[in-house]
């Protein structure tokens, strides 16, 4: 079988195999690994954890259908995870939504016809005292306003990462 | 910050979370020092049973108590398992201890797990909280170069490994058996109790599941002795302090430390909160994480812990306070609210799987103008048929909040199905 | 033994037994979907549920074992309104499309719709639909129907040993599938049709061929193997429909295997023999058994048995030939491989055995030798075979001689043949087999003979006869 994932995956999962008392417990840091390589988890891959993990392909779909975070299609460059919960709602996290919606020209659970920006809605990030928030990737962006929002969307174009 | 509390004067500053701060200004490891040399595990559970530790993440359970539930003769390994999912909407406490005091979580492990015998222990983190991840694991390897983990800790002939586990987004996960699931590579599905995770958790084998803030309190208990811990807290049950998540329309938001029942939720919202913003009004309190019943403005002169919040019909919960000022339309915030309960639910028993989404569908319709007058009846009873029904507290989560909605604030979405109000 | 009450019954119970089966005990019956004796106890569906004194919530009775002086309400008030509740969850996504569905009227949803929901219908909004993906030929997959009660999940991963049936998504998406239309490998998918509580997964064997209703039962054994799995035959109109195997917990336990459950259909295809045949042409029964008789004339005969022949037609043979033909040697003959019940080991961790006859153990019982033993064979051979035993493996050894075949054949099998007398097969007979274990048991007649076919009693008697005198058939 043609292998997908790097040497770095496989040895990132030997040094935690010995932290737990069997291989299953590693699905989730396997695909948390695995998704950090690829950005998200092509079938392939899901395939490959099944049989590094010694388990049926299917039940890996399972595991990772089931967590929010795991990617089972392609996502855009930056993920903009906008938090509406409560304590977010409260503070506006609805307009942020419209705006961002606005100004990237897509609608929520979409992602911009460069593959430069997915965004979603998030539910309660845990940063509810310093609402309202997002997740960009895997940085939390707290005491969010429109102003602070245009001018990451503004970044991040002009970077181009 | 203010001072003289057992967490909140470390919050906000970068460099409080190393191990030299600890040692200096925390009395860091001397807890640990003291157990491993001087206590014996039965001595350690009846430390913290004087002590009035209840738990942090929601049900307040004695912790002492449930450490005793670990039964010793078992030969199978026993864990220690924290749970730093912190899922519940509103909470956020737990993420300041782990980015600020991270070995304040690390010496309440080593003596939890010195308490119930375990060797191997593992934090359960929410996926979103990566940075908070990577600062754990950086304190973690900090406390293994220093001999606080690893083999033969201080000396004492004590081992004990920590491992940080990533969750991956479900709410689901704060439940412990839930926790349990996902710890082990499973979709976090909880279980069916019994038998109970102090019988079989983690792997099959008995498992004490501890919040993050009740794990984190069990140095300070230590240091000071159970006695003086309990008479930190000004109410029966309930000893030390509680740290709070304010937020919503409160001019400061904030996570704050309080002696627990040393004050009402009004004296939280106005006197740490600095009041409603803009000077409105308040409309209404969701006490304890989004899953509390609602409290009118009225209902706030109760003294913010368990039993008091209890007696008048809702829950401390985690601690999570959400100020609602008069401008707020409940029925949009309700919608929110059922539709985050329904996009969480896991699926597997019958109530919450269809009930929640059934709940959301109502909703909608009474927010866009679409229900009947008898849907608001009909919203209720599949509530009541959720509450108490389902196989782990999910369920009664989603129904607490529709019920009490529309029983304090049935007029409001009256107006909806009236249509004397529209949604924008 | 410690007693509970139940409906104000007194019942002794085991201790670590549930409330389910010990309700039943006492005469009530607990309604469930996702319970099943033979899985994991999740507690998923509150269909049980049941008031205990003492405990301030409904408990569901599955996941609650009795104890001493337990006081169970299975019919109070808050029972009935919990049941109906979860009803009309289940109800507010399934189609009731029962007039189309094969699992109509032996369906749990149906019954206990019937039996504790209501009549009226509060849910208005558009139902859940799903985009079905096939699941290889022996399940048919309704993901509309489905309750999610994961009997089928527990199933393929507790019993049948493969994770392949799982839960795709969560929460009100969840999809209970294999994964990306992948057929079901496992070789017991049968059993996810019978264990599903609804149509959602139906065999497809038995598609649109008759309502459950109008089929007789009839309890038997499986003769795929030497397991003996108990099975029942449905059928109707003397047409076999469907095989569904029956609770033996010493056995098969509530299960049985795809090969056992299709095996009927040879019993009904077009090329099963059904009328005395010589060469190619099919002859009468009286110019049969004479032909047969002038053939073998009481000369010492080499006899083959079938190891899938009942202990009454070996015996009926051993008899025969002991009192006609003397000097005969018997040899029993069926998987090729497994001459003897120490080679029969289990194919799998589940239930399949080596031995593809199902009375190994009771030719052996008879003193009868192995066809591995079998040196030399006399000039007319004669084959006897209930239609599972592998024909073919004795007539190549055999190639020259003139073989005469009694019993099950299809036309393919009677090529190597001089004659062939049709016989009953195993839905047709009553008798006694001996599994793989020694446990004893009994096949049981679910229709009636075809055609002119004859039990091989009567043909031997015929044979022994000194006029042929077949009477009317």
């Amino acid at each position: 079988m043609e292998k997908h994932l790097s040497e770095k995956f496989y040895l990132a999962m030997k040094k935690l195999e010995p932290r737990y008392p069997n291989k299953k417990a590693l699905i989730l840091p396997a695909l948390h690994q695995a998704q950090e390589e690829y950005g998200w988890l092509p079938k392939e891959v899901l395939e490959e954890i099944g049989t590094y993990i010694g388990v049926h392909p299917a039940q890996i779909r399972e595991v990772a259908s089931f967590y929010t975070m795991y990617n089972l299609k392609p996502v855009g460059k930056n993920h903009l995870k906008i938090c509406t919960n409560v304590a977010c709602c409260l503070r506006g996290a609805d307009e942020l939504m419209n705006f961002a919606e606005k100004k990237l020209g897509i609608k929520c659970g979409e992602t911009t016809s460069d593959g430069m920006f997915s965004l979603s809605e998030e539910e309660c990030l845990g940063a509810c005292t310093t609402a309202p928030a997002m997740m960009a990737n895997d940085e939390y962006i707290e005491e969010l306003d429109v102003n602070k929002l245009n001018h990451f969307i503004e970044k991040m174009k002009v970077l181009k990462i | 910050m203010r001072q003289n509390t057992l967490f909140e004067q470390h919050f906000w500053k970068d460099s409080n979370r190393s191990l030299d701060y600890y040692l200096q200004n925390m009395n860091g490891y001397q807890a640990a020092q003291k157990v491993l040399k001087e206590m014996n595990p039965d001595q350690v559970i009846e430390e913290v049973k004087k002590g009035n530790l209840r738990g942090r993440g929601g049900a307040g359970f004695p912790m002492g108590m449930k450490w005793g539930f670990i039964p010793k003769a078992s030969e199978k390994p026993k864990y220690l398992v924290c749970n730093a999912d912190e899922s519940e909407p509103g909470t956020c406490k737990d993420r300041q201890i782990m980015r600020y005091t991270p070995h304040l979580l690390i010496e309440g492990l080593i003596i939890g797990s010195f308490a119930i015998g375990c060797k191997h222990s593992y934090i359960y983190i929410r996926g979103e909280y990566v940075n908070e991840a990577k600062l754990l694991n950086a304190a973690i390897e900090e406390a293994y170069e220093k001999g606080y983990l690893g083999k033969n800790i201080l000396g004492s002939g004590f081992d004990l490994d920590i491992t940080v586990h990533r969750g991956a987004g479900a709410y689901i996960c704060g439940e412990e058996t839930g926790l349990l699931n996902s710890l082990e590579g499973k979709r976090g599905e909880p279980r069916v109790k019994p038998p109970f995770p102090a019988v079989s958790g983690a792997f099959g084998c008995p498992t004490a599941v501890n919040n993050v803030e009740s794990i984190a309190n069990v140095p300070h208990l230590i240091r000071m002795g159970g006695d003086a811990f309990a008479q930190l807290g000004k109410i029966d049950k309930s000893g030390g302090t509680r740290l709070i998540s304010l937020s919503g329309h409160v001019k400061k938001p904030g996570v704050y430390e309080i002696q627990a029942g040393s004050v009402t939720l009004r004296q939280i919202i106005e006197d740490i909160g600095g009041g409603i913003i803009n000077d409105k009004k308040l409309k209404a309190v969701i006490p304890g994480g989004s899953s509390s019943p609602i409290l009118t403005a009225d209902e706030i002169d109760v003294v913010y812990d368990v039993e008091p919040l209890m007696k008048v019909g809702t829950m401390m919960g985690s601690a999570a306070i959400m100020v609602i000022h008069e401008d707020t339309d409940l029925v949009k915030l309700l919608l929110r609210i059922t539709k985050f309960y329904a996009h969480e639910s896991c699926g597997q028993c019958t109530p919450c799987r269809e009930g929640c989404h059934w709940m959301e569908s109502i909703l909608h319709k009474i927010l866009h103008g679409e229900a009947k007058p008898t849907d608001l009846d009909l919203l209720v009873d599949v509530a009541q048929n959720i509450g108490g029904k389902t196989l782990c507290a999910l369920g009664d989560a989603a129904a607490g909040p529709v019920i009490s909605f529309v029983k304090k604030f049935r007029p409001e979405f009256e107006s909806y199905i009236k249509g004397q109000k529209r949604y924008a | 033994m410690p007693k509970c009450t139940i409906d104000g019954k007194e019942v002794e119970f085991k201790p670590g037994e549930n409330l389910i089966t010990v309700a039943k005990r006492a005469g009530v019956e607990i309604p469930v979907f996702c319970y099943h004796p033979g899985l994991s106890v999740v507690a998923q569906c509150r269909m049980c549920y049941v008031e205990i004194e003492k405990m301030p919530k409904l408990q569901t009775a599955c996941s609650t074992n009795a104890a001493e002086g337990m006081v169970v309400k299975t019919q109070s008030d808050p029972v009935v309104k919990g049941r109906a509740g979860t009803m009309e969850f289940l109800l507010l996504n399934h189609p009731l499309d029962c007039p189309i569905c094969d699992k109509a009227g032996e369906c749990d949803l149906q019954d206990n719709s019937f039996g504790h929901g209501s009549a009226n219908m509060r849910h208005t909004e558009e139902r859940r639909t799903y985009v079905d993906v096939d699941m290889g030929p022996v399940i048919e997959k309704n993901m509309n129907r489905c309750i999610h009660c994961t009997r089928c999940i527990r199933f393929g991963e507790e019993v049948a040993g493969i994770h392949e049936m799982v839960a795709i998504q969560r929460g009100n998406n969840i999809d209970i599938t294999t994964i990306d239309g992948n057929p079901l490998q496992t070789e017991y998918a049968g059993n996810y049709a019978d264990i599903c509580p609804t149509g959602s997964l139906t065999l497809r064997d038995f598609r649109f061929r008759k309502r459950a209703w109008m089929l007789k039962k009839t309890s038997t054994i499986c003769e795929g193997c030497s397991k003996g799995c108990n099975m029942e035959i449905q059928h109707e109109g003397n047409v076999i429909y469907r095989c569904v195997p029956r609770e033996n917990l010493e056995i098969n336990k509530y299960w049985m295997c795809d090969e056992g459950r299709m095996n009927y259909h040879y019993t009904q295809d077009e090329k099963r023999i059904l009328n005395p045949r010589s060469g190619a042409t099919f002859i009468g029964w009286e110019d049969a058994i004479q032909t047969l008789k002038d053939q073998i004339n009481e000369k010492p005969l080499t006899v083959l048995v079938g190891s899938d022949l009942t202990q009454q037609e070996l015996e009926n043979i051993l008899e025969y030939t002991k009192n006609y033909h003397k000097g005969s040697s018997v040899y029993h003959f069926g998987t090729e491989g497994v001459f003897t019940s120490a080679q029969d080991l289990p194919v799998d961790k589940i239930l399949k055995m080596k031995s593809k006859t199902s009375n190994l153990n009771g030719a052996e019982k008879l003193g009868i030798k192995s066809v591995q033993e079998m040196k030399s064979a006399s000039d007319v051979v004669l084959v006897f075979a209930g239609g599972r035993a592998n024909v073919q493996s004795v007539t190549k050894k055999l190639e020259g001689k003139k073989l005469i075949g009694i019993g099950v054949y299809s036309l393919n099998e009677a090529e190597s043949f001089s004659m062939v007398l049709p016989s009953l097969s195993f839905t047709e007979k009553d008798g006694t087999i001996f599994n793989h274990q020694g446990i004893e048991q009994k096949l049981k007649r679910a229709i009636q003979p075809k055609n002119t076919i004859k039990a091989i009693s009567e043909i031997l008697m015929l044979t022994a006869n000194k006029k042929v005198k077949v009477g009317a058939n």
